[in-house]
């Protein structure tokens, strides 16, 4: 088992393990022509800790998610890894540099296997096949689907297919580690584990978590700061007591439910 | 143990080899018609093999990869061709090509070499591209090689055609250079480029977000496919010993495309056996077009139908199997280890001592 626990962490050869500690969004503007999907959002997330971005549909989670990963370019503002600049980078630069994500609709390379499948981020990596291929399965131990290994990927499970992909976005130690819903469509308990296995990850790969969950109970338990977004502008940051204590989350929150 | 698992993993190349050296040893029997179209059977099988490292992996369709059999098929002719013709003929020629004679295995890597510098400058251009716009683009690129190949006297003999190629490709040659071919292919889908491409045909954007250079994987695999349809260019010009720039046109690209989806676009084996089947389908028709007697009787099908059959095979495959054949699945030992040992093992070596 000790070999098992150096292979999940391990960096080998040509990757060094990212040394920021900080990954930052400042006054971040995403505008689709007139419509602004994002205005004026800055939040850190932190190394070591599971940070929550909390807000109801279409308040830009995901947009801002996809700016902190390079899928979309701020029309302003700007994301900082450290103290590094990220402007012009690439999604797989940015994974090369530290920073993943899962999707909201898992996305597997659902022809190829389960082992392919996080083989792959380890290979985009840098790794040879049979130095991912050890540490993609020993992922995949630690999630104990080792045994589904040479399953093809479409066929799995909804609960183990999102395991899957946040095997796949974790393997090789990432900085930090950016979680869309990863729980949409499961129910209560399901949700709880998952989260629960999820609070788990930055100490055992000394990572920061940025979650998006909309089970608030769940969200309450394992974030350390929580971030709320409402129609695109922040509303609130801090802890979870003081988010539950602010009237103006309190008033979205409310307001949606009447 | 450790020989035989690195052999385990190449039980699909050895199968389908052995399955083609079986088909090429069975047709060298036969007379001089069937020996004509195995080696134009095998020489078709280097070009769809070529083929499906782009196409297969990427998921890409190119209906352009035939333009690189003719620039493979006339750089490997410009060498080899008598120098008294072409200082006649394609005085366009630089010096050391017109007035030289090179070996034709020599002339054969040159025109794989130049068709994998086209794919380079090509490749570099469209591989941002992706879907229907890259096969469009394809499909432009083989318009403008036919184009340029067609018109480009003093260096192709426009539509003239260049002869007196020396004819040196028998059956076991071709078959020689498909063996290679499949093995070059299937080495490819089982690196890590061939990983990170077959990551990208399945989506595009958990690829990238896997830390895979979409646009470097895929051009990678473009000039590898570029260079071994050129080869099989080569030969085809070695074989025939006339070139016409209109051979390596639509219906050539047609009966290349349609050899894959046959077979199946997902897996190494679906190429072999596209190249094997349609082959098998086109020469039967072309065998009853020229009529077959029975007793008194003279059955024929009328010109034409080899085409027609060959369209219905398709559109039968596409309504039926439409992930081809083989379904995407590769050829395996047919009392394969099962799969829940294979990872047992694997893991073992994985968390063996050695680590």
């Amino acid at each position: 088992m000790q070999s098992d626990e150096t292979l999940l962490h391990d960096r080998p050869g040509l990757l060094a393990q990212p040394q920021a500690a900080e990954l930052k969004a400042e006054n971040v503007v995403v505008r689709f022509g007139g419509l602004a999907a994002i205005s004026e959002v800055s939040l850190t997330v932190r190394r070591h800790e599971v940070f929550g971005l909390i807000g109801p549909n279409g308040a830009g989670k995901t947009t801002l998610v996809n700016c902190l990963t390079g899928f979309q370019a701020p029309t302003s503002g700007r994301i900082l890894l450290g103290r590094e600049q990220t402007t012009g980078w690439s999604p797989d630069k940015f994974r090369k540099n530290g920073v993943a994500r899962t999707f909201q609709a898992g996305r597997l390379f659902r022809e190829m296997t389960v082992l392919e499948n996080v083989e792959a981020t380890a290979v985009g990596l840098g790794l040879g096949r049979r130095a991912a291929a050890e540490r993609a399965m020993a992922m995949l131990d630690w999630i104990r689907l080792a045994a589904q290994a040479n399953r093809i990927a479409g066929t799995l499970a909804y609960t183990d297919e999102r395991r899957v992909g946040i095997a796949r976005a974790l393997i090789l130690s990432p900085a930090f580690l950016l979680l869309d819903e990863p729980a949409a469509g499961m129910s209560d308990g399901e949700c709880e584990d998952l989260v629960e296995w999820v609070a788990t990850i930055p100490q055992r790969f000394d990572c920061g978590v940025l979650l998006i969950e909309h089970n608030m109970r769940v969200i309450m338990d394992v974030c350390a700061r929580i971030h709320v977004l409402d129609g695109g502008r922040s509303l609130a940051e801090g802890s979870p007591r003081e988010i539950q204590e602010n009237p103006a989350v309190m008033a979205a929150y409310l307001g949606m439910e009447a | 143990m450790r020989f035989h698992r690195s052999l385990h993993g190449f039980v699909t190349p050895l199968v389908l080899i052995a399955s083609v050296a079986l088909i090429t040893f069975l047709g060298v029997l036969g007379g001089d018609q069937v020996k004509t179209s195995l080696t134009e059977m095998l020489i078709r099988m280097v070009v769809v093999v070529g083929m499906w490292v782009f196409v297969g992996n990427s998921g890409v369709i190119s209906f352009g990869h035939v333009g690189f059999m003719c620039v493979g098929a006339y750089a490997a002719a410009w060498a080899t061709v008598d120098p008294n013709w072409k200082s006649i003929m394609l005085t366009g020629l630089p010096d050391w090509l017109q007035n030289g004679q090179y070996p034709i295995p020599f002339a054969i890597m040159g025109g794989a070499v130049l068709a994998a510098a086209v794919a380079v400058l090509l490749g570099g251009a469209i591989m941002r591209l992706s879907g229907i716009a890259a096969s469009i683009a394809t499909f432009a690129f083989l318009m403008i090689v036919n184009s340029v190949y067609s018109n480009w006297d003093a260096v192709t003999g426009g539509t003239s055609s260049i002869i007196g190629i020396p004819t040196v490709v028998t059956p076991w040659v071709a078959f020689t250079l498909a063996a290679g071919a499949i093995f070059v292919a299937y080495a490819f889908k089982v690196s890590r480029y061939g990983l990170m491409l077959r990551a990208s045909r399945e989506d595009e954007v958990a690829a990238r977000a896997s830390a895979i250079n979409i646009v470097r994987v895929r051009l990678a695999a473009f000039v590898l496919s570029a260079a071994i349809v050129g080869i099989g260019g080569g030969l085809w010009a070695h074989f025939l010993g006339v070139l016409t720039a209109d051979t390596f046109y639509l219906s050539l690209s047609f009966i290349t495309l349609a050899m894959l989806v046959v077979g199946g676009l997902g897996s190494l084996t679906g190429a072999v056996l596209g190249v094997v089947v349609v082959t098998i389908v086109v020469e039967v028709l072309r065998a009853l077009e020229g009529g077959i007697a029975l007793g008194k009787i003279t059955l024929s099908l009328p010109p034409g139908s080899q085409e027609i059959g060959l369209g219905v095979v398709l559109a039968l495959i596409m309504i039926f199997r439409p992930s081809g054949l083989t379904r995407g699945r590769e050829v395996l030992w047919p009392r394969r280890r099962s799969p829940m040992t294979e990872v047992s093992t694997k893991t073992a070596t994985a968390l063996g001592p050695g680590e």
